[in-house]
C-alpha cells in the first residue's frame, strides 16, 4: 500500500546540509498497525511528513496506493491527501474557532462532499468516539484526551485508507493514552492502516509490527508477539 | 464553499475585532474620500441625455469680424446673435431645432394664498419638447399657431405646477409672470439632469429652469436676458430693439441631426448661410467656420470637467492607495498570525488554491463592509461639498452607478491588499506548522 525507496530528505541552508532520511526504504501492507520509533531528530516526524506528502522528499520513489506522489504536483498532492490519508497530531491541532461537529467536517468539505453525507458520517464518527453530546462544544472546552479523540474522528471522518499518527498519546496522561490507543487498535481492525510515530516504547510494542529510525535510515524491524494489551498495563 | 468560507470570515472578524474594525475603518476612509470626488466626476463627466445626446447638436458661428477674438479654444463664440438664431429658425429645413435664452419672473397667483417667488424661464421655440425628451404630465407643447401669435401661454415643470396648483392638472390655468398674465398649456416632469448642457453660459451646474414660454413671447415683450450677453463689436445696445439688430451673441441654439450625413448636409448649409451673410455686410472674415458639436462633444469642449476635478480624482485614490497599504500590512499580520490553522488546513486536504480562495473571500468581506461604510462617508463628505457650494447640488451625488462602484472599488481595493498576504500564506509548508501549535 505504502512503498518507499530509497528515499532521501536534505534540509539545506546557506552553510549546512542535514541529511534528515538517508536511503530510506519502507513498505507498508494494507492493514498493518506500525509503531515508527526512534530517538528524538531521527527523522520519525520527517517521514511521517513525507508519507502524507506534507513535505516534499529530495530523491527517491514513493508510491502510495500505486500513485508516485513524485510526480504529483501540489493540489494532486492536496486531492490524494484527502482521499486516502487521516491525520492525528500530538498537538491535536483541533482549529479553535470550530466546534467539534465543523472540526471532523473540515477534511469532507474540502473533498466537496454534500451536508447530508457530511452529516451521517460527522455524527457516525462522533458517536464512535464517544462525544456525540458535545458535538456543539468548541474545542477548548473539552479535555486533552477528548480533544485526540475529536482528532481521530476527523482523521476518520474521510474513511482514509491510511491513518498517520504523530504521537497521538504525547499530550496526554496515561489514562487517556490507553483509551485513545485502544481507539486505535479498534480502527485498525476495522481495517485502516495505520502508521504510528511515539517515543512510548510501551504503547509501540502494542503495534503488531515496529520499525525504528536512526539517523534518517530504518535502523531494525521488530514483530511484536506478545499480548498488546499487557504493554500499557491494561 | 462559498458561503462557508464567509462563514470562516466573519468568524475571523469576530476573532480579532480591533484589528478587524481598524481595517473597515481604513478602507472606508479611503473609499469614503475616493467616492466623494469620484461621484461629483462621474456626475460632470456623465452623458446627460445618453438617448440622443448624440443626435443633438449645438451650433456656434464664427461671427466675429477677422481681427476680433474670443476665449475659446478656437476663437468660435459659444452664443449666436438674434439675427442668426432667427434666420436658422425660420429656414426652410426639415430638422428640428429650437432658438433658447434664458430669463426669469417674479411668478404669483391671482390671490394671496401663494408667496410671490422669482423663477428661471427659459424662452425657446417649440421644439425644445421634443427634442429634449422633456416629458409631459398634462397638456402638451404650444402650438407653432401659438408661437407665431405670440400667444400668453406657459409650459411647467411639476415642481411649479406643485407649487402653484398643488400638483393638480392645471392646463387651462393663468399664472402671473411679472405683470404678465399667461396660460398653462402643459406640465411637464422636472427637468433633473446633473449637468445643464444645452446652456452651458450660465452656470453648468445650475438647476434647470421650470418655467418655458415662446421665444416670440420674449421678444414681443422685450423680456431681457438673465444669462450672458456678449459683444465684440462697437454698437449701441441701450435697447432691447437694439439687442435684437445687434451682433451681441446670447442665444443658445439647438438643432437634431439623425446621422453623419444630415450633420454634413446641415454644416454645407451654415456655410452657405454665412456666405450669404457675407453679401449683407456681416462675416467680415476671410476664413468662415462654425462648430456643430453633439451633446458630448460639446461638454468636452466647454471643459464642464475641470482640471482641478480631474486631479482631486487622482489624489483621492493616491490616498486610497495608502488606505490600500495600511490594510497591507494589517492583514499580513493577520494571516500570517493563522498559518499553523492554515498548516492544519492543508494537511486535512486543502489544496493551496482553496486556502488562497478562503482568505480573498475574507479580504472581499471586508472590502464590502469597507464600502457600505465608505458609502456613509462619502455621503457626508458630498453633504459638505453641496454645503460649501451651492451651485453643486445637483452634481454633488450619488447616483446608483456611484452606489453600487463604492463597494465593487472596496472589494477590489481590498483584494489587490490582500492578493499578497492569501498568497503568502497559502505557500506555508503544512509541516512546519503542524508539531509547533
Amino acid at each position: 500500500m505504502l512503498t518507499m525507496n530509497k528515499i532521501n530528505k536534505i534540509y539545506q541552508t546557506d552553510m549546512v546540509q542535514t541529511h534528515a532520511l538517508r536511503d530510506f526504504d519502507l513498505q507498508v501492507n494494507e492493514g498493518e498497525f506500525i509503531a515508527v520509533t526512534g530517538p528524538s531528530g531521527s527523522g520519525k516526524t520527517t517521514f511521517l511528513n513525507i508519507a502524507g506528502m506534507l513535505e516534499p522528499f529530495s530523491s527517491g520513489q514513493y508510491l502510495l496506493d500505486g500513485v508516485d506522489v513524485g510526480r504529483l504536483n501540489d493540489n494532486q498532492c492536496a486531492d490524494l491527501r484527502n482521499q486516502k490519508i487521516g491525520y492525528i497530531f500530538q498537538g491535536f491541532n483541533l482549529i479553535p474557532d470550530l466546534n467539534l461537529y465543523e472540526n471532523i467536517e473540515v477534511p469532507l468539505r474540502y473533498r466537496g462532499i454534500k451536508a447530508a453525507e457530511r452529516k451521517r458520517r460527522v455524527e457516525q464518527r462522533l458517536e464512535q468516539v464517544g462525544l456525540a453530546s458535545r458535538a456543539k462544544h468548541l474545542p477548548q472546552q473539552l479535555s486533552g484526551g477528548q480533544q485526540q479523540r475529536v482528532a481521530i474522528a476527523r482523521a476518520l471522518a474521510g474513511e482514509p485508507r491510511f491513518l498517520l499518527a504523530d504521537e497521538p498519546t504525547g499530550n496526554l496522561d496515561s489514562l487517556m493514552a490507553r483509551q485513545v490507543m485502544e481507539l486505535l487498535e479498534q480502527i485498525n481492525r476495522e481495517g485502516a492502516t495505520i502508521v504510528m510515530v511515539t517515543h512510548d516504547s510501551e504503547l509501540a510494542r502494542r503495534a503488531p509490527r515496529n520499525i525504528q529510525v536512526v539517523d534518517g535510515q530504518l535502523a531494525d524491524f521488530t514483530l511484536y508477539q506478545g499480548n498488546p494489551a499487557a504493554a500499557v498495563g491494561a | 464553499m462559498l458561503f462557508h468560507y464567509l462563514d470562516l470570515s466573519w468568524r475571523s472578524f469576530k476573532r480579532t475585532p480591533t484589528v478587524s474594525v481598524l481595517m473597515v475603518l481604513a478602507i472606508a476612509i479611503g473609499i469614503g474620500v475616493t467616492m466623494t470626488s469620484l461621484s461629483v466626476y462621474y456626475m460632470m463627466a456623465k452623458d446627460p441625455i445618453p438617448s440622443k445626446s448624440k443626435q443633438l447638436h449645438h451650433v456656434q458661428l464664427q461671427t466675429m469680424d477677422d481681427g476680433n477674438t474670443y476665449w475659446s479654444k478656437d476663437d468660435v463664440p459659444f452664443q449666436v446673435t438674434y439675427q442668426d438664431a432667427m434666420n436658422l429658425l425660420n429656414a426652410n429645413l426639415p430638422y428640428e431645432r429650437t432658438a433658447m435664452y434664458k430669463s426669469g419672473f417674479s411668478v404669483h397667483l391671482d390671490n394671496d394664498q401663494i408667496k410671490p417667488f422669482k423663477e428661471p424661464t427659459r424662452l425657446a421655440s417649440k421644439d425644445i419638447f421634443q427634442m429634449f425628451n422633456l416629458q409631459f404630465l398634462y397638456g402638451g407643447a404650444w402650438t407653432q399657431q401659438q408661437q407665431d401669435d405670440v400667444a400668453p401661454v406657459v409650459v411647467i415643470s411639476k415642481r411649479i405646477n406643485d407649487k402653484l396648483f398643488n400638483g393638480e392638472n392645471s392646463v387651462g390655468r393663468t399664472l402671473y409672470l411679472d405683470d404678465m398674465r399667461v396660460q398653462v398649456v402643459g406640465i411637464i416632469e422636472d427637468w433633473d439632469i446633473s449637468v445643464k448642457f444645452y446652456d452651458l453660459n450660465n452656470g453648468s451646474f445650475k438647476p434647470s429652469e421650470g418655467i418655458f414660454m415662446p421665444i416670440t413671447m420674449g421678444l414681443a415683450n422685450e423680456i431681457f436676458t438673465w444669462g450672458n450677453t456678449n459683444g465684440w463689436k462697437n454698437e449701441s445696445d441701450r435697447t432691447f430693439s437694439d439687442l435684437l439688430v445687434s451682433e451681441s451673441l446670447w442665444l443658445q441654439f439647438w438643432v437634431e441631426l439623425e446621422n453623419a450625413q444630415e450633420k454634413a448636409d446641415f454644416e454645407q448649409f451654415l456655410m452657405n448661410y454665412m456666405i450669404q451673410q457675407q453679401s449683407l455686410g456681416r462675416f467680415n472674415r476671410d476664413k468662415l467656420s462654425a462648430n456643430v458639436f453633439n451633446v458630448m462633444e460639446l461638454m468636452e469642449y466647454r471643459g464642464v470637467v475641470k482640471e482641478d476635478n480631474k486631479i482631486m480624482v487622482t489624489l483621492s485614490f493616491m490616498f486610497l492607495a495608502v488606505c490600500v497599504a495600511n490594510i497591507l500590512s494589517l492583514l499580513l499580520a493577520k494571516f500570517l498570525r493563522r498559518a499553523p490553522e492554515v498548516g492544519v488546513r492543508r494537511a486535512l486536504g486543502a489544496s493551496k488554491w482553496q486556502v488562497f480562495y478562503q482568505h480573498l473571500v475574507e479580504v472581499s468581506l471586508l472590502g464590502l463592509f469597507g464600502g457600505l461604510l465608505g458609502i456613509v462617508i462619502a455621503q457626508l463628505g458630498l453633504w459638505g461639498v453641496r454645503a460649501s457650494n451651492g451651485s453643486y447640488n445637483t452634481i454633488a451625488n450619488m447616483d446608483l452607478n456611484m452606489l453600487l462602484a463604492a463597494p465593487s472599488i472596496a472589494i477590489v481595493a481590498c483584494i489587490i491588499a490582500g492578493l499578497y498576504p492569501a498568497w503568502l500564506v497559502c505557500r506555508t509548508t503544512p509541516a512546519v506548522y503542524l508539531k509547533t501549535q
